[in-house]
C-alpha cells in the first residue's frame, strides 16, 4: 500500500526526472516555458523521504498513530516552504509488521522512490532486518518505534544506520523498575510476566533491580500470552500483601489483570510495562486502570516546552491528543528532514553523517526539557523515561 | 480454608465455560463422527455476536441472548453444510481438515471485520432483574454477579438439553443416530434435519458460553483456539461423545486448573490439564467414566 502525501505529482516526469533533474531541464528549456507551467513543475518537483510502517495486522493501530506524527512533520515542514527550495513527499510502505515485507518495502522505497532517508519501523524484528539492507545502500533508518535494544546493538558502533531518539528497551524497563522503589516507596513486589521472552526478560531485569535498591520480591507468576482467568492466581497473591504489583506483557493480557485484580479486592500499586502506553490499555482496563503507572516518553502535560508546544499544534490539527507513537513520529521524521537541510543535499551517507555529530543542538518533544537529537555511538538519545500515572481515564506525568 | 473455596469456586466459573463448550464439541462427534476443530470459532463469534449486541445495538440481556442464539444458528448451518453434508460418507480426516480450514476462515473474517484489538462486553448487571439481586459474597467466596451466571446458565442449559435429549422427538432421533446411523434411518430419523440440529444446539452452547464470558474477559480473533483446546480436554477426559462425562469432565478440569495455578505454579495450570489427557488416552481410551462407545 503506498500512501502519497503529494497528489501533485505526475506519473509521466518520473523517468525524466532520474536521468535530468527538473531544475536543469527548467533551465535548459529557460524563460520560454509559459509561467503555469513553472509553478506547476515546481510544486510536482517534491523530494521524496521514506516511511515505513505497520498499517495492517496485528500492530496497525499503533503503525497509523506514529503514521500521523509522520503526517505532521512533514505538513510543517511544507508550510514552512519546503527544504532546500523543493517541498517534502511522503512515502509510506506498509510493512504489516512482518520482516519479509519489510526487506522489500526498503529495498522499493529506496530503488524506485530513491529516498534520502527512511523512517521505521514499528516491530523491532523488522527493523532489525530492514536496516541491516538499508544500511548497505548507505541510507539512514530513524526508528519508526522500534525500541529493543538489539536494533541499535546491531550498529557498528560509532559508524551507526539505524537511530532511535529515544532511550532503549532495557532503559525503559529499568528505569520503571527503580520508580517502584524510589518514587512509589513500595518494597514489597509482586511480578507477573507472560512466558515470551519479552516478559521473561522484564520480570529478570525487575528482579534485579528491585533486590539491587532495597526492596524485595515476594511472588513471580508466569503466564501464557492470551491467558483470560487470572482470578485464582491474583487471589493468591492478594493473600501474601503486596505493595506493588509489576506486570510485564501485552496490553490486553495486562488490561486483563488489572481489571481481574480490582475483582478480586488485590489492591496495590500496578506497574507495567512499556507495552500497557496504549489508550487500548485504558479503554479495556476500565475504571481498574486508575493509578496505573507505565513508563512513557511523551504525554500531553510534558514538562518539556518543545513538546507541549508540539502536543498543541498536533491538537489542533488533528482534533486529538498526541502521544508517546505521534511523538516518536513526528521526532523522527523532523530529526531526518532537518539534518537533510543541514547537510545541504538529499544524500544519505551526507545526512547519516550530519545525524552522527550535527544535530547536538536540535530540540525534540520526547522526554524532559532540554533533551536534543544527540545519538550517541550507538545511534540512540539516552534520557530518562517519564513515569505516567493514569488518572481519570488519562496518563499523566505531573501527578 | 476460605481461600480454597475461592479457588475451587473460580474453577467452577471457568469449569462451567468448558462444559458449555465441550457438550457440543461431545454432540457433534457422538451423533454425526465430526471432529469439529472450529468449535472454538462457535465461541468466538458468541462472543462478538454479545459485544455487537449490548454495546453496539445496546439491546436488553435477553434479547441480546437471542441474537446470540440466532447468530449460532447460521454458523452451525454454514459448519453443517461445509463439514457435514458433503463429506460424510468420506474419511474422518477430510471433515477434520476442512474443519481446521473453517477455522481458519473465522478467525480471520473476525480480524477482517472486527479487528485484531480485544473487545468486551459491558454486562450491566444492575440492569438485569433477577441477577443484580443475586449476592456478591457467598460466606468467604467473593463472586461478582457476571461470574455467578455462567455456573447458572451452564447448570440450565445443561438441564435443558437432558430434558430435550430424553423426551422429545428430536432428542430420542439424536440418541437413536448416535447409536446407529442406518438403523436410525430404516426407522425414520431424517438424518440430514439431526445433523443440522446437532450442530445448530453445538454453535448455541459454545455461543452463549462466548457471551457470557466476554463480560468477564475478552473476546478477540483468535480466543478459541485456547477454549478449543480445553474442551477436546475434557471431550477426552469424558469420554468421547458422553454428555454427562463432558459435563462433569468440564467442571473437573477447571478446579483442577484453579487448584494447579493457586498451590502449585500458574505457568503450569495449561500443562496439567493436557498431562491428564495423554496419561487417560494411554490408560482408559474410553475416557474416566467410560463406557466405550460402540459405533458401528
Amino acid at each position: 500500500m503506498v500512501v502519497s502525501l503529494n497528489d501533485t505529482i505526475l506519473m509521466w516526469e518520473i523517468p525524466i526526472m532520474s536521468q535530468l533533474s527538473r531544475r536543469n531541464l527548467l533551465v535548459i528549456l529557460g524563460g520560454t516555458l509559459a509561467a503555469p507551467a513553472i509553478v506547476r513543475a515546481q510544486s510536482s518537483d517534491a523530494l521524496k523521504i521514506g516511511g515505513m510502517l505497520p498499517l495492517s495486522g496485528a500492530a496497525s493501530i499503533e503503525g497509523r498513530q506514529i503514521l500521523l506524527g509522520l503526517q505532521f512533520a512533514v505538513e510543517e515542514v511544507n508550510a514552512k516552504g519546503g527544504v532546500l527550495g523543493r517541498k517534502i513527499e511522503l512515502v509510506i510502505e506498509d510493512d504489516e509488521g512482518n520482516s519479509t515485507k519489510g526487506v522489500t518495502a526498503v529495498r522499493r522505497l529506496i530503488e524506485r522512490d530513491k529516498v534520502p532517508f527512511i523512517v521505521g519501523t514499528y516491530a523491532s524484528a523488522v527493523a532489525a532486518a530492514a536496516s541491516k539492507i538499508s544500511a548497505e545502500y548507505k541510507i539512514p533508518m530513524l526508528s519508526g518505534g522500534s525500541t529493543a535494544a538489539i536494533v541499535t546493538d546491531g550498529n557498528t558502533l560509532g559508524d551507526p544506520w539505524f537511530f532511535r531518539s529515544w532511550p532503549d528497551s532495557n532503559s525503559q524497563g529499568e528505569d520503571t523498575a527503580k520508580a517502584i522503589v524510589q518514587k512509589f516507596k513500595k518494597t514489597k513486589v509482586a511480578i507477573i510476566h507472560d512466558n515470551t521472552n519479552y516478559g521473561v526478560t522484564l520480570a529478570e531485569q525487575v528482579t534485579r533491580v528491585v533486590s539491587a535498591s532495597g526492596g524485595a520480591i515476594v511472588s513471580r507468576d508466569g503466564y501464557n500470552a492470551g491467558e483470560q482467568d487470572f482470578s485464582t492466581m491474583l487471589t493468591r497473591i492478594r493473600s501474601l500483601h503486596p505493595e506493588a504489583v509489576y506486570i510485564g506483557g501485552w496490553a490486553g493480557d495486562g488490561a486483563n489483570i488489572v481489571r481481574q485484580a480490582a475483582e478480586v479486592g488485590l489492591k496495590a500499586q500496578f506497574v507495567g510495562s512499556g507495552s500497557m502506553i496504549s489508550d487500548d490499555f485504558i479503554r479495556l482496563a476500565g475504571p481498574a486502570s486508575e493509578g496505573f503507572a507505565v513508563a512513557s516518553l511523551y504525554e500531553m502535560s510534558t514538562p518539556n516546552p518543545v513538546g507541549k508546544a508540539f502536543g498543541e499544534r498536533f491538537r489542533s490539527r488533528f482534533n486529538q491528543d498526541a502521544n508517546t507513537f505521534s511523538s516518536l513520529g513526528f521526532d523522527s521524521t523532523s530529526i531526518g528532514i532537518e539534518a537533510m537541510r543541514r547537510a545541504g543535499k538529499a544524500d544519505g551517507q551526507d545526512i547519516q553523517k550530519m545525524l552522527k555529530s550535527g544535530m547536538k543542538d536540535f530540540p525534540i518533544v520526547q522526554g524532559p526539557p532540554g533533551i536534543t537529537a544527540a545519538f550517541n555511538d550507538k545511534g540512540s538519545v539516552d534520557f530518562p523515561n517519564f513515569i505516567a500515572i493514569i488518572k481519570d481515564g488519562k496518563r499523566r506525568i505531573d501527578v | 480454608m476460605d481461600l480454597f473455596l475461592q479457588y475451587f469456586a473460580n474453577g467452577i466459573v471457568t469449569g462451567s465455560t468448558y462444559v458449555l463448550v465441550a457438550v457440543g464439541l461431545t454432540l457433534i462427534f457422538g451423533i454425526l463422527g465430526v471432529v469439529n476443530f472450529a468449535h472454538g470459532e462457535f465461541y468466538m463469534i458468541g462472543g462478538y455476536a454479545g459485544v455487537f449486541s449490548v454495546s453496539v445495538l445496546h439491546l436488553p440481556i435477553l434479547p441480546a441472548i437471542g441474537l446470540v442464539l440466532a447468530a449460532a444458528a447460521v454458523v452451525g448451518l454454514v459448519a453443517e453444510v461445509i463439514l457435514y453434508r458433503p463429506m460424510k460418507n468420506r474419511d474422518a480426516t477430510s471433515s477434520i481438515i476442512s474443519s481446521f480450514g473453517l477455522a481458519v476462515v473465522f478467525q480471520n473474517a473476525a480480524l477482517a471485520v472486527m479487528g485484531s484489538q480485544p473487545q468486551r462486553l459491558d454486562l450491566d448487571v444492575s440492569r438485569i432483574p433477577v441477577l443484580s439481586h443475586l449476592p456478591t459474597e457467598f460466606g468467604p467466596v467473593f463472586l461478582p454477579q457476571q461470574r455467578t451466571l455462567l455456573p447458572v446458565a451452564m447448570v440450565l442449559l445443561i438441564a435443558l438439553l437432558y430434558l430435550v435429549l430424553r423426551y422429545t422427538w428430536t432428542g430420542l432421533s439424536l440418541r437413536a443416530m448416535a447409536q446407529n446411523t442406518t438403523m436410525a434411518r430404516l426407522c425414520g430419523v431424517r438424518v440430514e434435519r439431526v445433523a443440522v440440529v446437532t450442530f445448530m444446539v453445538g454453535a448455541a452452547l459454545a455461543g452463549i458460553a462466548g457471551m457470557l464470558m466476554s463480560s468477564i474477559f475478552f473476546v478477540y480473533p483468535i480466543v478459541g483456539n485456547m477454549i478449543a483446546l480445553k474442551a477436546f480436554t475434557v471431550v477426552i477426559l469424558g469420554g468421547m461423545g458422553n454428555v454427562a462425562g463432558a459435563a462433569v469432565a468440564g467442571l473437573l478440569l477447571g478446579v483442577t486448573e484453579s487448584l494447579t495455578s493457586a498451590y502449585i505454579s500458574n505457568a503450569a495450570r495449561d500443562i496439567v490439564g493436557f498431562v491428564f489427557v495423554i496419561l487417560v488416552l494411554l490408560f482408559r481410551p474410553q475416557g474416566l467414566f467410560g463406557r466405550s462407545v460402540d459405533r458401528s
